[in-house]
């Protein structure tokens, strides 16, 4: 695992049984919904994260003192199927608003049977990020912090077998 | 410091917990079988080995896996969007059956 380059990208999936229709629509408008509420990079907590579903449309957090922090920007948007977005944010959890800087995230979503939809997510060009290849060395310290994090998510996929 | 912190069996667990999401002291001391102390001990040798954050919010300290832990952003994500990825897949798979 320790052989990934800062140039891999992150590719997950998972099958939904929705439509890509809805997948869609919970994914991007309904994004609020689901997205873990520990992931934001405001200086105040998150009240509600927003996707503006058009090329350019801004992907921010509403804080709870009133203020938007912007963390993204859509670069295509081609529903239900698929859309990409640029992942404003660097090494710092700080947002980054040099667009050649950041790293980038594209979601297809393609229907199955049975009313199923499977959707894929590629979180790409980590390589753009400034210091993102080396954050571990940043800090100062070695550990085995990323081989633990394999060996919980191998546990995970054994209990739920 | 970090491997030392990686040592314990009861600290491998709280940062498993924390994969899910940030949590209060108070809510770990009750998902774990040691007493609130206990849990703040384990606490801090994580945070002194820079592998969570704290805030406060309200009265509360809030505990969360400090990114910068990571080798790099890149490993960071690979497992951040497994984690959003299955609440996706809980939300929509719950608003299907709603209809």
């Amino acid at each position: 695992m320790a052989d990934h380059t800062a140039d891999t990208p992150v590719r997950k999936s998972i099958t939904v049984k929705a439509t890509a229709e809805r997948a869609f629509r919970v994914f991007t408008e309904g994004f609020d919904t689901w997205w873990p509420r520990s992931h934001h990079i405001g200086d105040a907590p998150m009240k509600r994260a927003v996707i503006e579903g058009f090329v350019g449309g801004r992907c921010y957090s509403e804080q709870t003192d009133g203020k938007d922090c912007p963390w993204g920007q859509i670069l295509e948007w081609d529903p239900p199927r698929r859309f990409v977005m640029a992942w404003m944010i660097n090494k710092d959890w700080k947002f980054e608003p040099d667009l050649a800087k950041c790293s980038e995230v594209e979601v297809r979503f393609t229907p199955q049977a049975a009313g199923s939809t499977l959707v894929e997510l590629e979180h790409r060009y980590f390589n753009r990020v400034e210091g993102g290849e080396k954050m571990r060395e940043s800090v100062g310290a070695p550990g085995g912090w990323t081989d633990l994090i394999n060996l919980y998510a191998q546990q995970v996929e054994k209990e739920s077998q | 410091m970090q491997l030392d912190a990686l040592g314990d069996a009861t600290r491998r667990a709280i940062l498993a917990r924390l994969l899910d999401g940030p949590a209060p002291v108070g809510k770990l001391a009750r998902d774990f079988p040691i007493s609130r102390p206990a849990i703040s001990q384990h606490l801090r040798v994580l945070k002194d080995a820079k592998l969570v954050l704290d805030r406060a919010e309200g009265t509360r300290r809030v505990y969360q896996l400090n990114p910068q832990g990571f080798d790099s952003l890149r490993d960071y994500f690979d497992q951040f969007w497994a984690v959003a990825l299955k609440a996706f897949q809980e939300k929509v798979e719950e608003e299907s059956k709603e209809q």
